[in-house]
């Protein structure tokens, strides 16, 4: 028989999966490749969730697994929501969440608008930049409660030097006033980095015509930046917001490691109030609602947000 | 709108010469198309007039001012992208607004309204003003791009292959459009394309662009007739010029290496012989293609021929150009 090129190519192509697989379709091999993601995801995701909202209704204690369970009803709910201690942990949660926030898209932001410059070396500054955010948290928290040090930190030298005030006359983290921002300014050093990787990324992608054709068009340097730079970069950094605003809410291990929830408890996360509730206390059930509690917080604040982040896309 | 005089402009890029000393005058009022292939440096010239980009040497005058050190803001010019460069995030009617919304300009909304409507009446887009200016189809945004120069009242307009990439009715109503836009208004164009019916039809000049030099520059008629070298001969006509050796033909110059013969220069009926290979019937004419001495060559006819493949025809050629071995013209 005479061989087109075409009937090479075409015998070249192998016939469908599901031709070859006797009595599987095409569907059915798709639920095949997917199956073991599925099952891992309810084994390790929803199963607990849906275990944990059951064991927020009793009065279960993991460390007594043979006491006879209870259903108390809304009771742990209603005693978490009216615990003084519970809204001030909220409280705290909150400053942090927004400062850090605050302070890492600003300067975030602003580094990176930075290093998009075109300057010698400016890929080794953003390597030095993003250090801080490859080292592990609990090492940073140890860091800088050396860096706190009221006699021997550096941080507390350079304050003193800058302002001409005695650096062990106060101590970030000992001081009920100051322990706040001292957790707010390690998060800020850590994270900041984070930010501007994704801000530089909007920033790349804007094309460098569309600055010639606004150029062209006469807008100033300023008018460029308000009406192009940042309706562009604004979905990547409402993006970096989410991811960090996410990861604050369940801030822990640095925390941990620079104030363990102190002085008192003013610098008490809700994670680290948590965690103290389900593996110190043992109210596992009472730890549970808790846990629900801040789900049902982050959740609905996180679609909320995003809906917003998807109309900022689409506008 | 000004005269733009360009003043023995150098560039280079890494070493690559884009421009070797381009000199040239664009005339207040006139259509002037640079005509090249890729690389010739087209757009190069066109970022030095809007000062995108500095020469190395050499200087811009607009409107008999240097523009040595002036931004394209300064210098006043309304340029046309050739991959649109539209503001993404914003719609069609904000796009053709942004230029007039310069807050040096203090433009009164009413007169902004306006000219866009006019302009995107003009260009076929007026249904898509609330259009995002990412929705649109290639052919579109190109509108949209040159619309949003057109709302402006620039010193020049600098297009940079503004109809490559709309489909041919539309290319030729532009054509149309903008030639009588430009007649109308007076506007200074400097148009770069590499499409030479453009440069025919619009073109009050056209220079013809080869490795950053200007080989010639003159009314589009001037370049089509009296070409100064192959290269020049080349880039103007369709079907092209058919080169081929002088001495095929008796009667050639001595110092001629090889002869252009345009289509309509190829005389039928009397001469030596030659094969016709194949008759292309375009409608309004008929186009040959011949076999003659080992050398194949393209020529028109009437209509309606009757010539069909494998007949004889005889061919002499009517005022030949004549080029020697440089490919320069012998006049």
């Amino acid at each position: 028989m005479l061989q087109f090129p075409i009937d090479r190519i075409a015998s070249a192509t192998p016939p469908a999966i599901a031709a070859r697989v006797k009595g599987l379709s095409d569907r059915a091999i798709a639920w095949l490749f997917v199956a073991p993601s599925i099952v891992l995801l309810l084994a390790i995701n929803i199963f607990p969730l849906i275990w944990t909202i059951r064991l927020s209704f009793t009065n279960f204690r993991v460390n007594r697994p043979n006491a006879q369970i209870e259903f108390v009803g809304l009771r742990n709910y209603i005693n978490i929501l009216t615990d003084r201690d519970i809204w001030l942990s909220m409280q705290a949660t909150a400053h942090f969440l927004i400062w850090t926030i605050v302070l890492q898209v600003l300067i975030g932001f602003s580094l990176a608008y930075l290093i998009n410059k075109k300057f010698r070396g400016n890929d080794l500054w953003t390597t030095i930049i993003v250090l801080p955010m490859m080292l592990s948290p609990a090492v940073v928290g140890n860091f800088w409660t050396f860096l706190y040090q009221p006699q021997i930190g550096l941080f507390n030298y350079v304050v003193g030097f800058l302002t001409g005030s005695d650096p062990s006359s106060f101590s970030m983290i000992a001081s009920t006033s100051l322990a706040p921002w001292a957790i707010i300014i390690v998060d800020t050093w850590m994270w900041t980095p984070f930010v501007m990787l994704i801000c530089l990324a909007g920033l790349r992608s804007i094309p460098p015509s569309i600055y010639e054709a606004a150029e062209c068009d006469r807008a100033s340097k300023w008018r460029q930046f308000w009406t192009i730079t940042i309706p562009l970069v604004l979905p990547f950094l409402m993006l970096a917001v989410l991811f960090r605003g996410i990861e604050n809410f369940k801030m822990f291990d640095l925390v941990v490691q620079l104030t363990g929830g102190g002085p008192g408890s003013i610098t008490e996360l809700t994670s680290i109030n948590l965690k103290r509730a389900a593996f110190e206390q043992w109210r596992t059930g009472y730890a549970s609602a808790y846990a629900v509690i801040l789900f049902v917080t982050v959740f609905g604040l996180a679609s909320i947000y995003v809906k917003a982040l998807n109309k900022v896309k689409k506008r | 709108m000004a005269e733009v005089i360009l003043q023995n402009i150098t560039k280079s890029f890494a070493g690559n010469r884009a421009l070797d000393d381009i000199s040239m005058i664009v005339p207040d009022g006139s259509f002037v198309v640079l005509l090249g292939p890729t690389g010739a440096g087209k757009t190069t010239t066109l970022r030095m007039v809007s000062g995108l980009d500095t020469p190395d040497y050499g200087e811009v005058f607009i409107g008999g001012r240097s523009m040595r050190g002036l931004t394209p803001a300064q210098r006043n010019v309304a340029m046309v992208f050739q991959q649109y460069s539209l503001y993404p995030h914003l719609s069609v009617r904000q796009n053709l607004e942004f230029p007039l919304k310069s807050p040096l300009l203090r433009t009164p909304q009413r007169i902004i309204d306006e000219k866009v409507n006019a302009v995107a009446e003009t260009l076929q887009i007026s249904h898509k003003l609330d259009n995002k200016a990412t929705a649109l189809s290639g052919g579109e945004m190109q509108r949209v791009s040159i619309g949003r120069a057109l709302v402006r009242n620039p010193q020049i307009y600098l297009m940079d292959e503004p109809l490559s990439s709309l489909d041919a009715k539309l290319r030729s109503d532009l054509r149309i459009e903008l030639k009588n836009i430009q007649a109308k208004s007076g506007a200074t164009l400097l148009y770069v394309t590499h499409d030479q019916i453009e440069a025919m039809t619009m073109a009050t000049h056209v220079g013809v662009l080869h490795e950053g030099k200007v080989v010639q520059f003159g009314s589009p008629r001037e370049i089509y007739e009296q070409p100064i070298s192959i290269y020049a001969a080349t880039r103007l006509g369709q079907p092209r010029i058919n080169v081929l050796p002088a001495d095929l033909f008796p009667a050639a110059p001595a110092n001629a290496k090889s002869i252009g013969l345009r289509p309509e220069h190829i005389h039928q009926g009397e001469g030596q012989n030659a094969t016709v290979m194949r008759v292309e019937h375009l409608g309004d004419q008929t186009r040959l293609h011949l076999s003659f001495k080992t050398h194949n060559l393209i020529t028109v006819t009437d209509a309606h021929t009757e010539f069909k493949g494998g007949e004889t025809v005889k061919i002499q050629p009517r005022k030949p150009l004549y080029f020697d071995a440089a490919g320069m013209r012998l006049v």
